[in-house]
């Protein structure tokens, strides 16, 4: 009941603050979610920061073909926030496939570089402002499109 | 009536200078046997006494295999009284390869280097699915479809991981073939 109050709060305050900027549901209990266009992303981000999440747990995205757009996710925690402790904040953004570039967010949340790098080897989205956009877990000799594309051609089938 | 086999084995022994180089020839070849098998055949065996009952395994995990491989060395299944030694030392001493397990595409040139740096003779074993063909991640960008396609490999254990028994159950086989083979 006081998270359910506490939240509540929480939303109220950052549609307070970024008006129309984003648009936010809430789809289940300790789970809020936030969608903006890609523009606006660092504003999103320096606000919630603000808040008190201060934790990237993770970040990853989908390929829609027919839609040709990147859904890009971040999941946004709060590790010194002792009331947020159990709330988890997923930022959620569209980029076009033509031109695959956002800014960074690792400059505002230092725990979102190696994830960002991650997904800038699967699907090919660059992460502009990044301090090192190139290769993490691929092998060394990776010359074929990114893996995670739905147009990659998976080798057993 | 002569048919042309003979007639030909005819024709050459007329045209050889001296017609006792053919028993000489069969000197040779009673003596290249009794050689065989007086001197070659124990000396081969001996060696490969010697060898099959030191087998030093890599210390290389590559995946979750290795559990099932470090349990078999452990006291309850004691690989070592088959005469398989832990996984321990140098590179430079062993002489198998057991591949514990999903190799990556990462790892693949990796793993060719360490078997590269290993001395001869060497054996490799392919341990598991995914060392064999791939297994769970068959269609994965990934995964090496088998190890077999960088790696000569001797004996294959599948299980998904195979138990130490099984695992067992292949060393010992490959003791077998080691009994058998050439000695360069």
């Amino acid at each position: 009941m006081v998270n359910s109050l506490m939240e509540k709060d929480l939303v109220h305050n950052l549609k307070k603050i970024m008006g129309k900027k984003l648009t936010v549901t809430k789809s289940k209990e300790r789970r809020i979610k936030i969608e903006t266009i890609p523009e606006n992303i660092l504003e999103v981000a320096t606000a919630i920061k603000k808040l008190g999440f201060d934790q990237v747990m993770s970040n990853g995205g989908t390929d829609y073909p027919d839609k040709n757009l990147f859904k890009l996710d971040y999941h946004i925690i709060s590790v010194n926030t002792k009331k947020l402790r159990r709330t988890v904040l997923q930022l959620t953004t569209h980029i076009s496939k033509d031109n695959p570039s956002i800014h960074t967010l690792s400059n505002i949340f230092p725990s979102a570089s190696y994830h960002e790098q991650e997904t800038h080897e699967n699907l090919g989205i660059m992460f502009e402002g990044h301090p090192r956009m190139e290769r993490l877990l691929l092998p060394e000799d990776w010359d074929d499109i990114p893996p995670l594309l739905k147009e990659f051609k998976l080798p057993g089938r | 009536m002569v048919d042309d086999k003979q007639e030909t084995i005819l024709e050459n022994i007329h045209e050889d200078d001296s017609p006792t180089s053919v028993f000489v020839g069969k000197i040779n070849e009673v003596l290249n046997t009794i050689v065989e098998k007086t001197v070659k055949e124990p000396t081969r065996y001996l060696v490969n006494w010697g060898r099959l009952y030191a087998l030093w395994p890599v210390h290389v995990e590559t995946a979750c295999c290795s559990i099932e491989f470090g349990a078999a060395s452990g006291p309850r299944y004691d690989l070592e009284r088959f005469g398989i030694l832990e996984a321990f030392g140098s590179l430079r001493q062993c002489d198998l390869l057991v591949v514990q397990g999903t190799v990556t595409r990462k790892m693949a040139p990796r793993l060719k280097w360490i078997y590269e740096q290993m001395p001869e003779p060497k054996w490799c074993v392919a341990m598991g699915a995914c060392a064999i063909s791939g297994g769970l991640y068959i269609d994965s960008y990934n995964v090496l479809q088998g190890i077999d396609k960088i790696l000569p490999v001797d004996v294959y254990i599948p299980g998904c991981p195979p138990r130490p028994e099984t695992l067992i159950q292949g060393l010992v086989e490959l003791q077998h073939k080691i009994r058998k083979s050439h000695v360069r």
